[in-house]
C-alpha cells in the first residue's frame, strides 16, 4: 500500500518532528511520536480524505497527551515566570527566551498544543479546534490562559481573541 | 518581563530547528513495519475477543509464589519513549519462538506497553488468544533487574526474576494456564529496578538471601530469588525511588483458532511453567 504515503512522509516528516519536539521537548520522544502517528495513519491511509495533516496532527497531539499523563516527571515546573533583568541586554534577552521556553514547558499538554499549532504551525483557531477535537470557544479559552501564563502582551492577546470571535 | 506574539513565534521557530546532531531522517520501512504491527495487534485483539470462551488449562511463567502485591509499592509511570534523544527505544521482538518437545512454533506479538521509569512496577493487561500466551521484557539497560508476577494455575501469584539482558520472559502451555485463561483479560505485573539497585542488601535484610547451595553465597541467582519476595521489592522501591529508564513488555500469542481448544492440533502442555524459554533469537529493529 502506498497511494502517496511515502511522498507524504518524505515531504512532511521534518516539519512533523519539529512540531512534535515543541510539544515533547525531547527529540527522541518527538521522533517516536511522529513515527507512531505515521504508523497509525498508514493503517488507515486509504480512508483519509483530503489533506492528511489534520489527522496526523491530531494523533500526535493525543498521543503526546496520553504519554505525558503517564510519564514520570521529576521536575516540577514553576507556576510563574521568574523576573529577569531589565533594561534588556544580550544576556537578559537570552534569559528571557529561556524563561519563556521553560514557561511553555510548564503549560498543560492541551495548552501547549494550542500554542504550537497556532504560533508555530500557523493554524487558525478554528483549525486548531478541529485538530484537537474541541470547540473554538474551548481553544480560545485555552489560548487565553496559556498566553496569560506566558506573559504575552495583553494587547496582542486581546487582538488575537477578538480575531477568534469574528 | 512580558513578551509579544512575535517573540513567541520567533522562539518556537528557533527551538524547533535546533536539533543536535542534524535533522531527523524518516525511516519509511520502520514506519510501515510499525503500522503492520498495529494492524496485527488490532486484528488479534478482535479475534481473541471473539473466541475467548473456549477451554482452559496450561500455564505461564513459573517461579515461586511471591505473595500479594503491596499497596505501598510504587507503580510505574507510563509507557512512552524517550528520555535520551539519541538512544533508540528498547525494541521488542516481533515473534516469540516456542519449543515444546518436538513441537516448534512462533507466537506473534498481540500487545505491548512501554514505560520510562525504573524503580517501580507496571501492569500490562491483555486478552489471551490461546493457552500458549507468552511475554518478553526488554530494557534500555540490559543490567536492570526485572521481576514479573501473575496469577498461576492454583490461584496463587508467582513469577520470575533476573537481569533484563538475560531474556526475562516465558510462556504458558495447555496445562499451566490458570483456569479461565481464555475467558477474559489477564494481567502481568512487572517491576524493573536499576542495575545498581541494592538488591543484595535488601535481600539480606529481609530474607537473609539464602543461597542454594549455601556455598555460593548471596550470588545473582539468590538475589533474583529474593526479588520474588514482595517485602524485598517494597524496600527496593523505597530505596531507589523512580528513575528514568525505558523498558517495554510484549505479550505474544497464537492466533485464536490455532491453539485455543483441545484437539485443535496444538502441542501438548508440560504442566509446568516455561520461563525464559524460547528466547527470541533476534530483536526487531524499527
Amino acid at each position: 500500500m502506498d497511494d502517496g504515503f511515502a511522498e507524504y512522509v518524505a515531504h512532511r516528516h521534518l516539519r512533523l518532528c519539529r512540531m512534535a519536539y515543541l510539544l515533547a521537548r525531547d527529540w527522541g520522544t518527538a521522533e517516536d511520536l511522529v513515527q507512531t502517528a505515521l504508523a497509525k495513519a498508514w493503517t488507515v491511509w486509504r480512508r483519509i480524505e483530503g489533506n492528511p495533516d489534520p489527522y496526523v496532527y491530531r494523533i500526535i497531539v493525543n498521543t503526546h497527551a496520553s504519554w505525558w499523563r503517564r510519564r514520570w516527571r521529576g521536575e516540577i515546573p514553576a507556576e510563574t515566570l521568574p523576573e529577569t533583568a531589565d533594561p534588556r541586554d544580550a544576556v537578559a534577552e537570552v534569559e528571557d527566551q529561556a524563561a519563556l521556553w521553560r514557561a511553555i514547558g510548564a503549560l498543560s499538554p492541551r495548552q501547549r498544543a494550542v500554542i504550537v499549532l497556532h504560533y508555530f504551525e500557523g493554524r487558525t483557531l478554528t483549525q486548531v479546534a478541529d485538530i484537537i477535537g474541541c470547540s473554538p470557544g474551548a481553544v480560545k479559552s485555552q489560548l487565553g490562559r496559556a498566553l496569560t501564563r506566558l506573559r504575552v502582551d495583553p494587547d496582542v492577546q486581546t487582538m488575537t481573541l477578538e480575531e477568534v470571535q469574528r | 518581563m512580558r513578551h509579544t506574539e512575535d517573540d513567541l513565534r520567533t522562539l518556537l521557530d528557533g527551538y524547533g530547528r535546533e536539533r543536535p546532531g542534524g535533522e531527523p531522517s524518516a525511516d519509511l520501512d520502520a514506519i510501515v513495519r510499525r503500522g503492520r504491527r498495529i494492524r496485527r495487534t488490532r486484528r488479534a485483539a478482535a479475534g481473541g475477543a471473539a473466541l475467548a470462551c473456549a477451554v482452559a488449562a496450561a500455564v505461564l511463567v513459573g517461579g515461586l509464589p511471591s505473595g500479594p502485591p503491596r499497596a505501598d509499592e510504587a507503580v510505574a509511570a507510563r509507557p512512552a519513549p524517550a528520555p535520551t534523544p539519541t538512544a533508540p527505544a528498547p525494541e521488542l521482538p516481533d515473534g516469540f519462538p516456542v519449543v515444546l518437545g518436538d513441537q516448534r512454533f512462533d507466537l506473534s506479538i498481540i500487545h505491548s506497553r512501554r514505560f520510562e521509569a525504573v524503580g517501580a512496577a507496571g501492569t500490562v493487561t491483555f486478552t489471551p488468544t490461546s493457552f500458549f500466551t507468552g511475554y518478553q521484557v526488554v530494557c534500555d539497560d540490559p543490567g536492570a533487574w526485572v521481576v514479573t508476577e501473575q496469577r498461576l494455575k492454583g490461584g496463587e501469584r508467582g513469577g520470575t526474576a533476573g537481569r533484563c539482558g538475560d531474556g526475562v520472559g516465558g510462556h504458558h502451555d495447555r496445562l499451566s494456564a490458570p483456569s479461565g485463561w481464555l475467558e477474559g483479560p489477564q494481567s502481568l505485573k512487572v517491576w524493573v529496578f536499576p542495575a545498581d539497585a541494592p538488591v543484595r542488601e535488601a535481600a539480606e535484610a529481609v530474607t537473609g538471601c539464602r543461597p542454594a547451595p549455601a556455598a555460593r553465597g548471596c550470588d545473582e541467582s539468590a538475589q533474583a530469588r529474593a526479588l520474588r519476595d514482595p517485602e524485598v521489592r517494597r524496600r527496593l522501591s523505597a530505596e531507589v525511588g523512580e528513575r528514568q529508564g525505558r523498558w517495554a513488555v510484549g505479550i505474544y500469542d497464537r492466533p485464536a483458532a490455532a491453539g485455543a481448544g483441545p484437539g485443535s492440533g496444538s502441542p501438548a502442555g508440560t504442566g509446568h511453567p516455561v520461563e525464559g524459554a524460547s528466547t527470541p533469537a533476534g530483536r526487531r529493529g524499527d
